[in-house]
């Protein structure tokens, strides 16, 4: 099993407010798949409270491979949008990673996933994986003892 | 320097944020290279980085579009190689003469790559040529307009109100007139005919640039994001049409194309394009050892760490110069989480083992023998498909020094990578 770094929500959100608005990201989120949706919910609270935005979440199915250009138009002033990869899609994979400037230029770009689509993803996509921010381990807040935000 | 929180009044007396913010604006890996090349932090080689004798890659490819117009050059590297640096700088010294007009396009911001789509490149960049023209003149002459107009047609489609009795229903009886056949031809041609549509956008995007043409402008297209193709066949797919439709023209063309090109039997690459550049991972030599302390120093990191620090991510970056800015910018991110005004040995390791476990992410065991062959005995075959898996994920690195090309493991990867069992 691979040692990447451990977060939590309120963490990760914690960095993307150091970085600031016009510094995009692109994150891989590596968690359990049953922790997945007390994940999902503690991001959209930690970046409703801390950043002041609204979390744009989508899951893979919701994305369609030939429209990228619509997920990751700019919208607000901080496009942050979550995708969870809930299943492994190879051709949306595809589509990232050819298309990877539509990402680079959206704000902030979070990718939850369990630990096999996880490395699939980064397994078919090198122009995506050398693009992340970073690869974090996330698990729920109370399970890793951070204050409350 | 530290931060201290009255907790009585709950104000901040001193923001470590404000240190570490504007160093990690600075080494975003993906933040928009056009802002920082107007920070002044990009640092241009000295040399091509294959041949210390002859001039950087951005200057060479200048010239030759300074000179002979409607040459065509290709750049090759891996991802985070600093394809697209070069690019920008090579446009930068083209905007030195008056007349020059550049036009640096990233395909995918225009179209989906996912699909073939020949005729893509000439399409582009002949609305941005025009959308160029209308700035300059605010009314093109009529034949260019038009040109503008059928090929936006032909680029993204048009809808037309059809009156429905023109339309015939299809009868299943009748038999049809002809039933088209297709006889190969004996001759294998160098180069596939141009498609129809390729050939009318070729002439369109013709007319449009015949303005700056006809006042001998210098006209160089810069593509961008071809090389996230990756597979060789795919490339070709666009240069067999829209770079072979450029052929002869006055447009200058210098495109980013995928790595594997370069390693390619049918040595494609060499024998269409007129220069052909590699970018290879630095780091070969100490000369590059100093490129790429240079690039970290320009960009703050001496005010936040060491030298020994700064020479720790340099060799561990392994020459990749997104990967350089990755640790860097990790390391930052570990200092702040710890509370420290600067970055420390502790937080350059950590950096490096989480660089080394993204590359480790998704690696079989057939790959991991392959990367220990590698590691121990240089074995590794380009022509392999695993290998060449690797080398595209830049878990395998190519250099070049003294004349002589090698592969090498990815340093950060090389520290994670597990042992074999006993």
């Amino acid at each position: 099993m691979i040692d990447f770094s451990a977060t939590t929500a309120f963490r990760l959100v914690r960095q993307l407010a150091v970085a600031g608005r016009d510094a995009p990201s692109i994150y891989l989120l590596v968690c359990e798949t049953a922790a997945m949706g007390a994940v999902r919910t503690d991001l959209e609270a930690e970046v409703q409270v801390q950043l002041g935005v609204d979390l744009r979440s989508l899951s893979s199915a919701e994305v369609q491979p030939e429209r990228l250009g619509d997920v990751f138009s700019h919208g607000t002033a901080w496009p942050v949008i979550l995708i969870t990869l809930d299943r492994w899609l190879p051709k949306l994979a595809d589509s990232f990673d050819r298309n990877i400037v539509l990402l680079a230029r959206s704000g902030t770009v979070l990718f939850v996933a369990g630990r096999d689509i996880a490395e699939r993803v980064l397994a078919a996509a090198p122009n995506l994986r050398n693009r992340l921010t970073d690869i974090l381990l996330i698990t729920p807040d109370e399970t890793f003892g951070d204050p409350p935000a | 320097m530290q931060t201290k929180t009255d907790l009585r009044s709950g104000t901040v007396a001193f923001d470590r944020r404000q240190v570490y913010r504007p160093f990690l604006e600075r080494l975003n890996p993906i933040a928009s290279l056009r802002d920082l090349a107007d920070r002044d932090v990009i640092v241009p080689r000295d040399h091509d980085p294959c041949d210390a004798g002859q001039a950087p890659i951005h200057v060479a490819f200048a010239d030759a579009a300074e000179l002979s117009r409607g040459t065509q050059m290709a750049l090759v590297g891996g991802i985070g190689s600093g394809k697209t640096t070069e690019l920008l700088l090579t446009q930068k010294v083209l905007s030195r003469h008056s007349d020059a007009v550049n036009i640096f396009v990233d395909l995918a911001n225009y179209t989906d790559l996912n699909e073939l789509n020949t005729g893509a490149i000439l399409a582009t960049v002949g609305m941005r040529l025009y959308s160029l023209l209308k700035k300059r003149d605010k009314k093109p002459p009529e034949e260019v307009t038009s040109a503008h107009t059928r090929l936006r047609e032909l680029a993204l489609g048009k809808t037309t109100w059809v009156p429905a009795e023109q339309w015939l229903d299809y009868d299943n009886d009748e038999e049809p007139e002809a039933i088209r056949v297709n006889v190969p031809g004996l001759m294998r041609l160098r180069f596939p005919a141009l498609r129809r549509e390729v050939k009318e956008l070729k002439e369109l995007l013709l007319n449009i640039a015949s303005p700056l043409l006809d006042n001998d402008a210098q006209i160089t297209l810069l593509i961008d994001g071809l090389d996230r193709l990756i597979r060789p066949e795919r490339f070709r797919e666009y240069a067999d049409q829209d770079l072979q439709a450029l052929r002869g023209t006055k447009l200058t063309i210098i495109v980013a194309v995928p790595l594997l090109l370069w390693y390619d039997p049918s040595r494609f690459l060499q024998d269409y394009f007129d220069l052909v550049k590699h970018i290879p991972a630095a780091a070969a030599g100490p000369g590059d050892l100093a490129f790429l302390k240079q690039i970290l120093e320009r960009r703050g990191a001496l005010e936040l760490m060491d030298r020994a620090e700064v020479t720790s991510i340099a060799r561990c970056s392994g020459g990749v110069l997104r990967d350089l800015l990755t640790l860097a910018r990790s390391a930052a991110a570990y200092a702040y989480r710890d509370d420290q005004d600067r970055i420390g040995r502790k937080h350059v390791l950590a950096a490096i083992k989480q660089l080394g476990n993204r590359y480790l992410a998704g690696l079989g065991t057939t790959k991991r023998l392959r990367l220990r062959r590698l590691a121990a005995s240089n074995e590794f075959s380009i022509q392999d498909p695993t290998a060449q898996e690797l080398l595209v994920n830049r878990q395998v690195l190519e250099y070049f020094d003294l004349g002589r090309e090698f592969f090498a493991v990815h340093p950060a990867l090389a520290k994670v990578l597990p042992k074999p069992p006993a």
